[in-house]
């Protein structure tokens, strides 16, 4: 028999560079494992000692560029067994992989469990949030284990991420890049748009102007999206506050059934690595 | 002045295709002489196409068709391009007479550029660009009249690709070689890029071509030999063993203009000299194309019907082994500057504002470069081989070093391709679209695709009292040019840049880049951005200190 699968008795746990909404992780059945960053000697927990707001104000008055760190797979095992007392179930979806040990972490805790099961989500920042509100609704919903799990998969390979970045100079100091190592960014007023592909980013247009990086988002949800798609999808942002609003208004125009989650801010540890003026969004169709 | 630019709009994108692809074309080059520039000379030959509209002031149909025809056959070059010329004249003798373009006034068009190309050519060959306009006009003539333009160049496209694969077993010449025609390719390569540019412009749209443009040139629409030729290893046409020297050794081409010139009797007067002659045009401008073993002969001859010009002699011996010596490089592993396999970039640069910006976008090696100090192909050549890569994108930056980098890219063994930008920020906008990872012609296309979409300015003062495009300029008085024509004449830069501005404000630009060069000219960056936030409020702007000689402020707007 198979079981049925509900908030009652399934737990989802994410990782800190989820980058979520305010409130987010209030809600029962949901449990978050920071990332940790450091200047010099301070070590902050992502999303839970330092606001997005005030990690900005210190990575901009900083000397030095902060680094961060993964969780201990020790840390995963605590919340886990934390999760495992009010439930049966745990899916534990994370930053991926070519980005971040993070996920290795959390599959080396999850061994010692019968029912945890670990995803690399292969993309970053509030894609991971979107895809973790997107399982809880279908658990929400009730479904079988199959169905939770086919959900997940379906979210990592037809999931879209794109990140309209003020400079590619934190991603590359953090060596984060991937295939848009290449790209050039911000000389010459060029603000790269990248995507997350294969787990890792890669380059997706170098553009001059909001106009013209507008054109290229638009193009891009296009090509991932069908008219008629039930698209569900959140805007990001890292100190910007102009193009959050536009890229919530060109997706709702683009996609008339598209359904606007939230407003998430880039916490500490994405934030290190992308640099702030940033923006993205992330969308699922379903 | 709409059909001149929608008509430069739609030969630029045939233009865009063919440079992306003149050196593969090139490679392909085995028949009537293995001399490997079929691509160069289809490329260029459009390419004046594309300068005489420029230059001219035709603002209806069949002025601006009488201006196409003048283009290709004063710029016409090589073999191919005479008859690529003689195409063109037969479809623009149509359309002049049209009002508009549809599937009907295409399909006679295409009827009678086909009818054309083959009265220039004495004796037609089977397998060449003749067989395939000939398969394009017949299909053409298939489709139903009531049909839309779209389905016709469809059809005619998809003839045109069948007629290529084809020439292979038409031609042993080919076949021996194991290739598809140099000119056919090269024909059907200009009609996908014209027939993008059409679609563009049915659209509505601008002339991004681009992405589209590259996925349909790229191959997979090849089909046969070509399609093999692409997959087997960057494009590449393989020489087993040297090629057949031709019996006639120079290729000799120019211009005769005269009041009354018989081209029926110079062609027989040509006849027992030599091969692969073609005397076309009208009576008073005829353009001559022969390969011979004596051209001074040819040309003594020529004098006397009229005034010679624009001659041009290759040695087809020596440009026969370079294209041996070319393909027999080894395909070996690309080395770059970067280090990940893709191209290099080699751009001619004047200012050290400008020479930074191109640095920092990525450019591997700068030339001096500048209104008076132009590189020569050799120094060119010297820069590029120094950098020990395969793939090379040359950037002019510079109307008058076009030709020079084109001659740099024929004299090398090197995978070079030119993308022929006007000035310093069209460069700096290829510069944007530039993909270190990619190889030379795909980043050609990209950065093309790029330039197509920009306008560019300068201004700079009047060393003479002169007149330039009807407006009277006196010495010392501020220009404002965009794209070649003077927009302004006023006392200060100020002034003409307001002007400038004004002009590329009617295009409804997004994006404004100003490279100045402002020491002397009694203006400052401050002021010169109060009046772009004035004259153009909707557009961004972004200013660089670019440092070039005789020109404050150069400007481009996309």
């Amino acid at each position: 028999m198979t079981q049925s699968l509900n908030l009652e008795n399934t737990a989802i746990v994410c990782d800190s560079t989820c980058d979520p909404p305010d409130g987010f992780f209030d809600r029962p059945g949901l449990y978050m494992v920071p990332l940790k960053v450091h200047f010099g000697d301070e070590t902050f927990r992502d999303a839970v000692d330092l606001t997005y707001r005030e990690f900005f104000a210190k990575l901009e008055a900083s000397e030095v560029l902060p680094t961060t760190s993964q969780p201990t797979a020790g840390e995963f095992v605590a919340v886990y067994e934390e999760a495992l007392k009010q439930y049966e179930h745990v899916f534990s979806l994370h930053i991926s992989g070519e980005m971040s040990g993070t996920v290795r972490a959390a599959q080396q805790a999850a061994e010692q469990f019968e029912n945890v099961y670990v995803y690399d989500l292969r993309t970053v920042t509030s894609a991971l949030a979107l895809g973790a509100d997107r399982l809880r609704a279908h658990l929400e919903a009730g479904c079988t284990l199959e169905e939770a799990q086919a959900y997940v998969r379906h979210f990592i390979d037809h999931s879209s991420l794109m990140i309209h970045a003020a400079t590619l100079e934190y991603l590359r100091r953090g060596g984060r890049i991937g295939r848009a190592a290449s790209f050039v960014g911000g000389v010459f007023d060029i603000k790269p748009l990248i995507i997350a592909q294969d787990g890792t980013l890669a380059g997706y247009a170098k553009v001059r102007g909001l106009k013209k990086a507008m054109a290229a988002m638009e193009r891009f949800v296009e090509e991932r999206s069908k008219p008629d798609d039930e698209l569900y999808f959140c805007v990001i942002d890292a100190i910007n506050d102009v193009e959050p609003p536009l890229i919530r208004e060109m997706i709702e125009r683009l996609r008339p059934n598209a359904h606007y989650t939230w407003l998430g801010h880039v916490a500490a540890v994405v934030g290190t690595h992308i640099g702030p003026g940033t923006s993205a969004f992330a969308m699922i169709a379903e | 002045m709409i059909v001149r630019s929608a008509a430069i709009g739609v030969i630029q994108s045939a233009l865009v295709a063919l440079e992306a692809e003149r050196q593969f074309i090139n490679d392909l080059n085995v028949y009537p002489v293995p001399d490997g520039d079929t691509g160069t000379n289809m490329a260029l030959t459009v390419r004046a196409v594309v300068e005489e509209l420029e230059q001219s002031s035709a603002a209806d149909i069949p002025s601006v068709a009488a201006a196409v025809t003048k283009g290709s056959l004063m710029g016409a070059r090589g073999n191919s391009g005479v008859i690529l010329s003689q195409i063109v004249r037969g479809i623009c003798d149509v359309w002049g007479q049209a009002d508009s373009l549809d599937t009907v006034v295409f399909k006679h068009a295409v009827a009678e550029g086909q009818a054309a190309a083959y009265r220039a050519v004495k004796e037609p060959v089977e397998g060449t660009m003749l067989t395939v306009i000939r398969e394009m006009a017949t299909a053409a003539q298939a489709v139903p009249d009531g049909l839309g333009l779209e389905h016709l160049l469809a059809a005619v496209e998809e003839a045109g690709r069948v007629a290529v694969e084809n020439t292979t077993a038409q031609l042993p010449a080919l076949q021996k070689a194991g290739v598809v025609d140099a000119g056919g390719y090269g024909l059907l390569v200009l009609f996908r890029g014209l027939a993008g540019g059409i679609d563009d412009l049915m659209r509505g749209g601008t002339f991004a071509a681009g992405v589209r443009l590259a996925a349909r040139a790229a191959g997979e629409a090849l089909g046969g030999a070509a399609a093999a030729l692409h997959a087997r290893g960057e494009q590449r046409v393989e020489v087993d063993e040297p090629s057949e020297l031709s019996e006639y050794r120079y290729c000799t081409s120019f211009l005769i203009t005269g009041d009354d010139v018989d081209r029926d009797a110079f062609s027989a007067f040509l006849e027992p000299l030599g091969d692969s002659a073609l005397v076309v045009g009208d009576d008073r401008t005829v353009k001559v194309h022969v390969h011979v073993n004596d051209p001074g002969i040819v040309l003594s001859a020529a004098v006397r019907l009229g005034s010679v010009g624009d001659v041009e002699i290759n040695d087809m011996h020596v440009q026969t082994r370079q294209r041996d010596e070319r393909l027999a490089a080894p395909a070996a592993a690309t080395v770059t500057a970067g280090g990940d396999g893709g191209a290099v970039v080699v751009a001619v640069v004047a200012g050290d504002g400008n020479r930074r910006l191109f640095r920092d976008l990525g450019c591997h090696a700068i030339v001096d470069g500048g209104q008076s100090m132009n590189p020569s192909a050799a120094q060119l050549l010297t820069e590029i081989e120094k950098l020990g890569a395969e793939e090379v994108v040359v950037l002019p930056n510079n109307g008058n070093v076009i030709l020079t980098a084109e001659q740099a890219a024929g004299m090398s063994a090197l995978h070079i391709a030119v993308v022929p930008s006007r000035s310093i920020p069209a460069g700096l906008a290829a510069m944007v679209a530039f993909d270190p990872a990619g190889d030379a012609v795909g980043n050609a296309r990209l950065m093309q695709d790029a330039i197509v979409e920009v306008r560019c300015a300068e201004i700079t003062h009047a060393v003479r009292d002169s007149e330039l495009d009807g407006v009277a300029v006196s010495k010392g008085q501020a220009m404002g040019i965009v794209d070649g024509r003077l927009v302004a004449a006023t006392d200060d830069i100020e002034t003409a840049f307001a002007g400038v501005l004004e002009e590329f404000g009617r295009g409804e630009p997004e994006y404004i880049t100003v490279l100045t060069a402002l020491n002397g000219w009694g203006t400052t960056r401050e002021s010169l951005e109060a009046i772009a936030t004035r004259v153009v409020p909707e557009a961004e702007i972004s200013f660089h200190d670019g440092g070039q000689p005789l020109y404050p402020i150069l400007a481009s707007a996309e």
